[in-house]
């Protein structure tokens, strides 16, 4: 009988902006089979950290880049983009503003 | 770095939002000011405002750029800022996304534990724990129109909340581009308080609802008496709101932002009517226009206030205000980050800051 695969558990890269909201580190790690279980178990341990990232609806917000390696998870499954161990997590906030 | 100390008893404290932090600028004499900041560095807060009932708590609405809106409170000058236990967050099922949160506002003296926020999408969200928890308001965000409520250039922003001093169950909102509402029953339940108010950018031009009104203050002492600066013109209500008499009169425009009044002397009014076009003051010479009837007849205070080729300044809804000093202090900040401060009604200004980020919101307090 095949065992269930662990969940994976994921570094996670954070901006200055967010870095009070975790107790001042740059990074953080969470376990989760996807960004959106990652968002969700992170948003456990750090509260408030979800509405940081996702509008009350669920969708990430239009500004908050979240990347898998080197990839955009926008251009992948978005929120239901899948984690595999050794992955690696940043959240980034866009180039604008003014 | 902000002590209690600073800010000793008897002072002026402007709370300025701005679209890069807030700020607080203080004087013992109106004469010399003090600034500090900016606090919440680099996020547009919307709105600032401190509440004395019980202690000094300092409201902000945060809205970031990217991380989401959120109301935060201080108890130490801004020393420190926490967020609600439970917060401005519509439920999930609700469909509906905080896009902003516009104005913060304490609630009666008698009730000093209750604070009001109103936030785009328009809603009205209430505390009754001092700003730890907050409740949407299911009477306005179920409302039967809600469907057809349509944004203003700015979002359809609750910007204006008035629980009525002399009536515990009585309240207004004020939302643009929906118009004016009231409750009577704590609210429960509400219902437009817009006739004989132009909404001129509409095929109907008295509708039931629709308006866009920028601003809405009650008298301190007649409660039944309100004013609002509306896009399309200045009123007064002399019947908590049921109807609406036009009092633009000698004003240059129809057209601007907020509305203040003198609390020791209420029928002396302010306002900063606009060019509507370049949402800047009408002609070279910025001015303050103040009535002393109530709106029957208006004047215009220059002394101090810039003028001459390329002088246009804009001011936004939130971002003009009275002390309680008798004679009150007038304040004013522009889009372009100056504030200008008069301690005599207006009669003469100063500059007393003039490269803040663009200025959002201003609220005065004299500390207790």
């Amino acid at each position: 009988m095949d065992q269930a695969a662990p969940i994976p558990t994921v570094p996670v890269s954070v901006p200055p902006a967010l870095r009070a909201r975790v107790g001042g580190r740059s990074k953080v790690t969470a376990a989760g089979r996807t960004i959106r279980e990652l968002i969700d178990a992170l948003d456990q341990q750090f509260p408030g950290l979800r509405f940081n990232l996702c509008y009350e609806t669920g969708e990430l917000r239009p500004y908050v880049n979240i990347f898998l390696g080197h990839e955009n998870i926008r251009y992948l499954q978005g929120l239901d983009t899948p984690l595999s161990p050794g992955t690696t997590v940043a959240i980034l906030p866009s180039v604008a503003g003014g | 770095m902000f002590r209690r100390s600073e800010y000793p008893q008897g002072s002026v404290l402007l709370v300025v939002g701005t679209k890069r932090g807030l700020f607080l600028i203080s004087s013992v004499d109106r004469q010399s000011w003090n600034i500090q900041g900016p606090m919440l560095k680099g996020h547009r807060t919307f709105y600032g405002i401190l509440d004395q009932r019980k202690g000094a708590r300092l409201f902000a609405a945060d809205n970031g750029d990217f991380f989401g809106p959120f109301l935060r409170y201080s108890d130490d000058f801004g020393a420190n800022w926490h967020e609600p236990e439970h917060g401005l967050q519509f439920p999930e099922q609700s469909g509906e996304k905080l896009a902003a949160i516009w104005t913060i506002e304490p609630g009666r003296q008698a009730e000093p534990d209750v604070v009001y926020a109103g936030v785009d999408p328009a809603s009205l969200w209430i505390s009754t724990d001092g700003g730890l928890n907050w409740e949407l308001n299911a009477g306005l965000a179920t409302h039967p129109t809600r469907a057809r409520w349509e944004p203003g250039a700015g979002g359809l922003c609750l910007h204006s909340i008035v629980p009525d001093y002399a009536n515990a169950s009585r309240i207004w909102v004020a939302i643009s581009a929906v118009g004016c509402l009231r409750s009577d029953d704590a609210g429960k339940t509400w219902t437009f308080a817009n006739k004989n108010v132009r909404a001129d950018f509409l095929p109907v031009k008295y509708p039931e609802f629709g308006q866009c009104v920028h601003r809405l203050i009650q008298h301190p002492r007649r409660p039944e008496i309100l004013y609002q600066q509306n896009h399309c013109g200045i009123y007064k209500s002399t019947n908590s709101g049921d109807d609406w008499t036009d009092i633009q009169h000698n004003l240059p425009s129809e057209f601007g932002f907020p509305i203040a009044l003198d609390p020791h002397h209420p029928e002396t009014l302010y306002v900063v009517v606009e060019d509507a076009e370049a949402r800047q003051n009408v002609g070279e010479q910025f001015t303050v226009y103040r009535s002393d009837n109530a709106g029957e007849q208006w004047e215009r205070l220059t002394n101090g206030l810039p003028a001459g080729t390329g002088v246009g300044l804009g001011v936004l809804r939130h971002a003009l205000c009275t002390d309680i000093k008798d004679p009150c202090g007038v304040y004013v900040g522009t889009t372009t980050g100056q504030l200008f401060a008069s301690s005599d009604q207006g009669d003469g200004w100063r500059l007393i800051a003039e490269y803040l980020p663009s200025i959002y919101s201003l609220t005065a307090a004299v500390l207790m």
